[in-house]
């Protein structure tokens, strides 16, 4: 223990030293081209806004951290280490994202694809060789383990070369090299190697000693590495677009340049309605709304007199019924059978895994070819759901009553249209909330219901008085995730629906991402689309905060 | 008393069974469907009423026909018999005697003789309009009549002796079928539609992005779950807020992003903005949070990295985690279709995923639902396969999000 002790108090070696003054030299470079830079991005015309802004606080970054580091190494300060760490690692990371695009490896997966067919079976053999490695655990703690799983590496890793020549790593890695005669991929890669060499130089052991860090210093900074992949991601492709979308849903973005700040147009434009009194039911809508402006969304009768609503924009409007509507058709659909099956399968019978399982394969299915099928059941001539009514009609007259076939058009009739695909997403959504509400219910206490059994209660007044309460948090989430999957209904609609019209007969599928769609990547009005896909945040966060609000009120009553 | 109670226990367990199992029949059918008609001819597919296994038309070589012709049952002399169909859209005349018009009588127009001749044949009056007068032979008998009707039927021979010869109406008639699979669908919507390469696509963009979302979760999972830094419960509540954001709010704004680096139309865009997930990196820190923090501290005296304790000891026993988000992810990535559609949009083939085929596939072969249901199993069958191996995950990965949200 001691001995080890004194290693680590050892005086840091020249070379750690010369390092550190090679780190400090670097970051008197580092500062003055980040000024340098500076000064180019704003003497420089025609760079646009965007672009001076960002690049400016990434120069300020650079710089400032630069300095700051500049001046605390120099006085052998911890928080030098971090703040030179800091810019290294930004610009390492920059340099590697930057030096896959400018290299083309990101697009290379193209290319990629033109091959792997080629290469997949060695890939499947490396997975054999995974096997291989693990029959060896059969063996615990022999000789025969250790040799298997020698086999088992070596099989995966020579088939994983072979896999990697054979979908082109040779004309990959002659792609990367012609891609590199490119000053600025150079000047990428150069920075890859300078800021790698310098994290290196600062991360080290003996550096670390150096600057005297303590145990929390480092936990922090390997908590920040273990988070950066992730939080890049996160930032990118997440919070970025997330801010981005916002800014979009105030401008009248097009797919084709325009792009000008129009404040709350758009969302005064989707939710401008009017509301007018008539003076006949029966009365024209251009002599009372201004019909430049709104177009007719209905009328109502309201203690005898008529109204009438006009909306800017009734397609929307329409959405927003349908998408609610269709919540109201599919979660009962799908939460009511599922508590019913759940409770069955809680029975402890012999082959409960095998339903549970059939009633789960449709959530493993890709909905675009559930849709397919569904839409050949639903087929009016030769489909099988209504050949099935049929069927029944016929057995039911066979008993002297006398109903008629309903032959129902179901996605062709205004009607069931939305009701049919309601239906269809009702059944695919069952063994998921059948599953759910499983485990809800194995959670509950045996004991309550041995206690109910003793004080008398029938079977019924069991469920009503000890699985609902019990079973109430489970209820609420799959209430909840039920709601938010039926709000955003897309490519069930999308799919089902027959002839290229996924809006269905007389707009009566019309959803909210349908209409979302439409508007951004048919008509490519964006920032319009963008203002849709914020009202329909908010719409499903009502719904949720309607559901978190009884949900506390129901638990209340139980506690 | 005894009997009784497991009588009504026998009962009530068979009511459980009967209803477990109707549901069990309607959550299978339609992939039985989809598995039978896959097998189809289209002329099958259109049949009424529906049959669930594929069948093929019966036919027959016959000397001086091309090609083999199409065995149907007709009425021969008062018996069912297997005719062949030698010769479509014979004319017929109906005809009818001018007293009786109900009962009407169905002749090749070529076996009714003109009465009178031709040039000046006898004509009749019948409500007020002149029909020219035909004679054909009725049970032996010759009888005079006039046409009220004409259709076309099918000549149908006892290929036995085709002497014996029946005209009936060959769109009525029950063609001769026996069971048929026909698995060349499969190859005709892989050549259709470049199924290969978008089910290529499909593993490319689903390997990447389960490999992706494992090893950005991990880390950061583990970063969340075992390592202290200013500001990390505060990311925390961001990253568990944005699980509840709808996709659709970033969907125009990663749109943009992706025009902008030009990655439109690039299998690139479906793979890495989706290996970064808030809801991977929650369910790892939960589990790993589980994990003892003694083991961890012992390691870390004997002078182990973090990541070295990360592989050594955390994922090792993470396995039920790791497996449960791999199952959520590869389940994700298979069957994701509203951002490929909207970003792999130029209609460039190559860079398809089986869902856009789908898509593709389902206007231009409309007509054929055993090639469009083919291309569907192609697409739904392998995550099935893999969730009849690995139930257990799938089940889990459910369940997870639930309890433990």
């Amino acid at each position: 223990m001691s001995s080890s002790t004194i290693a680590t108090k050892k005086p840091p070696s020249d070379q750690t030293d010369m390092f550190v003054q090679l780190t400090l030299g670097w970051h008197v470079i580092t500062t003055l081209a980040g000024l340098g830079g500076l000064a180019y991005i704003w003497v420089t015309p025609g760079f646009s806004i965007w672009i001076q802004l960002a690049t400016t606080v990434a120069l300020l970054i650079l710089s400032g951290g630069s300095v700051a580091a500049v001046m605390w190494i120099a006085r052998r300060e911890h928080r030098g280490r971090m703040a030179s760490l800091l810019v290294n690692y930004l610009g390492f990371i920059l340099s590697v994202i930057g030096s896959l695009h400018v290299l083309g490896i990101f697009l290379g997966i193209d290319q990629l694809a033109n091959t792997f067919s080629r290469g997949v079976i060695w890939l499947f053999i490396m997975f054999l060789g995974y096997v291989v490695g693990t029959i060896g655990d059969r063996f615990e703690g022999t000789a025969t383990q250790r040799q298997f799983h020698t086999a088992g590496r070596w099989i995966a890793i020579i088939s994983f070369v072979i896999f990697l020549f054979r979908v082109g790593l040779l004309e990959g890695l002659q792609g990367i090299f012609n891609n590199l005669v490119d000053p600025i991929a150079m000047t990428l890669v150069a920075g890859i190697l300078i800021f790698g060499f310098f994290c290196w130089v600062m991360w080290r052991r003996p550096t670390a000693d150096l600057f005297g860090v303590t145990n929390t210093q480092t936990e922090m900074l390997n908590g920040y590495l273990f988070l950066t992949p992730n939080l890049i991601g996160f930032l990118i492709f997440f919070a970025g677009p997330l801010v981005f979308s916002l800014y979009v849903s105030f401008t009248n973005w097009d797919a084709f340049g325009t792009q000008d700040w129009v404040g709350l147009d758009n969302y005064t434009k989707l939710l401008n309605i009017d509301f007018a009194v008539l003076d006949a039911p029966d009365q024209r809508a251009n002599e009372i709304l201004d019909v430049t402006i709104y177009d007719e969304l209905g009328r109502f009768n309201l203690f005898g007199r008529s109204y009438i609503v006009g909306a800017a924009d009734k397609l929307f409007w329409i959405s927003i019924w349908n998408t609610l509507k269709f919540a109201v058709m599919a979660v009962p659909l799908s939460v009511i059978p599922a508590l019913l099956l759940a409770n069955l399968l809680n029975s402890k019978l012999p082959g409960m895994k095998f339903f549970r399982a059939v009633y789960f394969l449709p959530s493993v299915a890709a909905v675009v070819g559930i849709a397919l099928v569904w839409q050949w059941l639903y087929n009016s001539t030769v489909g099988y759901i209504n050949y099935g009514i049929t069927s029944l009609v016929n057995l039911i007259n066979m008993f002297g009553a006398s109903v008629t076939d309903p032959e129902i058009r179901w996605l062709s009739n205004t009607d069931t249209a939305l009701l049919s695909v309601a239906i269809m997403t009702a059944w695919r959504l069952i063994g998921f909330n059948t599953v759910l509400f499983l485990a809800g219910l194995q959670n509950i206490p045996k004991v309550l219901y041995e206690a109910a059994t003793v004080d008398g209660a029938n079977e019924y007044q069991q469920f009503r008085n000890v699985t609902v309460p019990l079973l109430a948090p489970t209820t609420f989430f799959v209430m909840i995730t039920t709601v938010v999957t039926a709000m955003q209904v897309f490519e069930d609609i999308f799919i089902v629906m027959p002839g290229q019209n996924p809006a269905g007969p007389g707009n009566s599928t019309l959803t909210m991402v349908l209409y979302l769609y439409q508007k951004g990547f048919q008509r490519f009005e964006q920032g319009y689309a963008s203002a849709i896909a914020w009202v329909l945040f908010l719409v499903i966060f009502a719904a949720t905060l309607l559901q978190f609000q009884r949900q506390r009120r129901g638990s209340g009553a139980y506690d | 008393m005894i009997k009784s109670y497991s009588f009504s226990q026998f009962l009530k367990n068979s009511a459980v069974y009967l209803i477990l199992s109707v549901f069990a029949f309607f959550m299978l059918f339609p992939f039985l469907f989809m598995l039978a008609t896959s097998f189809k001819t289209p002329k099958d597919t259109f049949n009424y009423p529906p049959r669930l296994l594929p069948r093929d038309a019966v036919t027959i070589e016959l000397e001086g026909q091309e090609e083999p012709v199409p065995l149907y049952f007709v009425d021969y002399e008062g018996q069912q018999e297997e005719f062949a169909l030698v010769q479509e859209g014979v004319r017929i005349g109906v005809f009818a005697s001018p007293d009786n018009l109900d009962e009407t009588f169905d002749r090749p127009i070529t076996e009714a003789t003109a009465v009178g001749g031709f040039v000046n044949q006898e004509k009749i009056e019948i409500n007020g309009e002149e029909l020219p007068v035909w004679e054909i032979e009725v049970d032996g008998e010759p009888v005079e009549v006039v046409q009220v009707g004409q259709t076309a039927f099918g000549r149908f021979i006892d290929p036995e002796n085709p002497e014996r010869e029946v005209l009936q109406n060959a769109r009525l008639s029950t063609p001769v079928e026996t069971f048929g699979f026909h698995p060349s669908n499969y190859e005709d919507v892989i050549d259709l539609q470049n199924m290969d390469r978008s089910l290529t696509n499909t593993i490319l963009v689903t390997l990447g992005v389960v490999f992706g979302v494992l090893f950005t979760s991990v880390l950061g999972g583990y970063a969340f779950a075992r390592l202290k830094f200013p500001g990390r419960d505060q990311l925390f509540v961001v990253y568990l807020g944005t699980i509840m954001i709808p996709f659709v709010v970033l969907i125009t704004p990663m749109y943009q992003l992706m025009v902008w680096i030009g990655w439109v139309d690039k299998i690139a865009s479906l793979i890495f903005p989706w290996i970064f997930s808030a809801y991977g990196t929650f369910l790892m820190r939960q589990f790993f949070i589980t994990i003892p923090k003694e083991v961890e501290e012992a390691a870390l005296i004997d002078g182990a990295s973090r990541l070295q304790i990360l592989t050594r000891i955390f994922l090792p026993a993470s396995t039920p985690a790791l497996a449960t988000l791999t199952t959520f992810m590869f389940l994700y990535a298979w069957n994701s279709f509203f951002w490929p559609l909207v970003v792999i949009n130029t209609g460039n083939y190559q860079n398809h995923v089986l869902t856009l085929s789908l898509n593709v596939l389902r206007g231009r072969a409309s007509d054929s639902p055993n090639l469009i249901l083919a291309g569907a199993a192609i697409a739904i069958l392998p995550p099935m396969i893999i969730f009849i191996l690995g139930q257990r995950f799938f089940v889990e990965s459910a369940t997870s999000s639930a309890v433990k949200g």
